[in-house]
């Protein structure tokens, strides 16, 4: 570990010039699983923010939700049975404000058993009231105002309250009263059923979704993660690329010190060793300083941009990194094991 | 008392269906405190000899004895600690480490011999053996800032600091010139007696041999004859 450092020491501007690409590269991850994870969130925070559980469709409507129509006595008899469950509808549409202002909102009406374990997830609302993601009282609208429904309806609304991070397929959520959303649609089924907990028997006509499964038949939902999931893999891949070509060329140039080393009787696995505190110490750093730059990147983002990025994700995507560039400098030190002393000898100078 | 021997060393490589003899079966021993020249024209073998007796590549035959062990059927792992432990190299260049300063190359040494002194007694060790080469004012020096003769210099500290029983040297003035080397011979004779080491060195150099106990002649893969010098002169 000593001879790593004194290396880095002595050839300061070398492992700093890794270090800054590096650094580059896995700020870059850092910022697109921020977005990845703030998208994901304003594409998908309803049902995102649910706790684990199972979500049914109509067998019928073959994984599209807007196909769906719960049959009412099915919705009724899983409602009695399964505790905190709750049948709920998502339409995309939008409100008119008093200036006949067009806000684009994702409705959602829902019904349960237990209204108190429903509040848990999702505010209880009386029949002419709505209640709005927060993000549509920066645009103005405050409690009390009356809004009107979209063109299908001449229904009014008023604001009874706002809640925080509720939003489906990128628009806000409106969550307005059961009968009025069957009001509003002409339909009186509901849509989809949750049931939290671990997954029983499958009520008869339904198919069951994980929360996962349902996320990816939001459309656009799985393509814009699908996305950008694919390019901090071509990151991290990008990342562990990099150590294997630098320890590369680093050890091209060293073959003949190692040869010498072990010559003197410096053991293999130490200098297998140096190499990797060397890869620790240069991605540790650059890793630190991604996660600063990006914690302060998320604190100054503009409101608009979707940026969200968790203690967390990071440490896992730092995580990643290391054991990439971990692997990509261990296959890069196979020649330190291949190098002979007696050749290294016969070298000459160093 | 003989610490180092070998015995009907043998060394060959394969040349498409022939065989090239390189070592012809060798019988030599060392002896504690001499120093030990190994000459010959090029391709008798000398430097074949050398890293073989060194365990730094197999041979083909023959018996090497140290302390009545044999090298010869001992595993790598072994080998690489006695490398580590009972023996120095000083080599034709100084391959001195680029990034370490001169006390730095020494401390090394101390780590790969498994040196137990704390840090206070590396640092006593470290200065004396940089004492013995006359490179104390240079102990801060790193190799790119030294001179031949300097980096030389650091390379024998570095090949005694942890009291080898055997030191081996490959051309260790090939690069110097004739003052350099013979300093450099001086300060190897020296040591060889002072640390009561057995020294085996090859060397194209026949200014050089007066600084040896013995000279070792070879031929073709075999040794063709021994000249001692002894307190009354030069013997055969």
């Amino acid at each position: 570990m000593k001879l790593a450092w004194q290396e880095m020491k002595r050839n300061r501007a070398r492992f700093a010039i890794l270090g800054s690409i590096v650094f580059l590269i896995s700020l870059l991850a850092f910022i697109v699983a921020g977005l990845a994870n703030g998208l994901s969130r304003d594409n998908a925070a309803l049902i995102a923010d649910m706790p684990e559980g199972q979500f049914y469709m109509s067998g019928e409507a073959d994984g599209t939700y807007s196909f769906s129509a719960i049959d009412p006595s099915l919705q009724s008899e899983v409602l009695q049975s399964r505790d905190g469950s709750m049948a709920l509808s998502i339409r995309l549409g939008f409100l008119n404000d008093a200036d006949g202002k067009q806000l684009g909102v994702a409705y959602v009406a829902s019904v349960s058993e237990e209204e108190n374990a429903k509040a848990k997830m999702l505010p209880t609302v009386h029949p002419g009231e709505v209640w709005l993601d927060g993000t549509l009282a920066e645009k103005g609208v405050a409690i009390g105002d009356m809004l009107t429904g979209d063109a299908s309806s001449d229904k009014a609304f008023r604001v009874a309250g706002f809640v925080d991070g509720q939003k489906f397929s990128h628009a806000p959520a409106a969550f307005v009263n059961p009968d009025d959303y069957a009001e509003m649609t002409g339909r009186a089924e509901m849509q989809l059923l949750f049931v939290p907990g671990s997954p029983g028997e499958t009520p008869a006509g339904l198919e069951a979704f994980t929360k996962g499964e349902l996320l990816g038949s939001i459309p656009s939902y799985k393509a814009e993660q699908l996305t950008l999931n694919m390019i901090i893999v071509f990151l991290i891949a990008i990342g562990g690329l990099l150590f294997g070509i630098f320890f590369y060329m680093m050890n091209v140039q060293k073959m003949g010190l190692y040869g010498i080393l072990k010559a003197i009787g410096v053991r293999t696995g130490a200098l297998f060793r140096m190499m990797w505190t060397q890869m620790a110490v240069v991605a540790g750093i650059a890793m630190l300083g991604a996660a600063a730059l990006s914690a302060l990147f998320a604190a100054v983002a503009p409101g608009e941009m979707p940026f969200r990025l968790s203690g967390s994700s990071m440490a896992w995507l730092a995580v990643l990194f290391l054991v990439v560039g971990f692997a990509g400098s261990s296959v890069s030190g196979i020649q330190i094991k291949k190098v002979s002393p007696l050749a290294a000898i016969q070298q000459g100078e160093m | 008392m003989a610490t180092f021997e070998l015995r009907q060393v043998a060394k060959s490589f394969p040349d498409g269906e022939a065989e090239i003899r390189v070592l012809k079966g060798i019988d030599l021993t060392l002896a504690e405190g001499q120093l030990t020249a190994l000459v010959g024209s090029s391709g008798s073998g000398k430097s074949t000899l050398l890293t073989i007796a060194a365990g730094l590549q197999e041979a083909s035959g023959g018996e090497i004895l140290l302390d009545g062990e044999d090298m010869t059927k001992m595993p790598p792992e072994k080998l690489r600690s006695i490398r580590a432990t009972r023996f120095g190299f000083v080599f034709q260049s100084s391959h001195l480490v680029p990034f370490l300063t001169a006390e730095d190359q020494l401390a090394l040494m101390l780590d790969v011999s498994g040196s137990r002194l704390d840090a206070a007694g590396r640092a006593k060790q470290v200065a004396e053996a940089l004492g013995l080469v006359g490179m104390e004012h240079r102990r801060k020096a790193y190799p790119a800032s030294l001179s031949g003769g300097e980096k030389q210099r650091i390379a024998i500290a570095r090949a005694i600091i942890h009291r080898p029983r055997i030191l081996f040297a490959d051309e260790p003035t090939a690069s110097l010139d004739s003052e350099r080397s013979h300093e450099i011979l001086g300060l190897l004779r020296k040591l060889t007696q002072a640390f009561g080491m057995s020294t085996l060195m090859v060397t194209h150099d026949g200014e050089m041999l007066p600084y040896a106990d013995r000279v070792v002649e070879m031929r073709d893969g075999r040794i063709e004859g021994h000249t001692w010098r002894t307190a009354n002169g030069i013997g055969t």
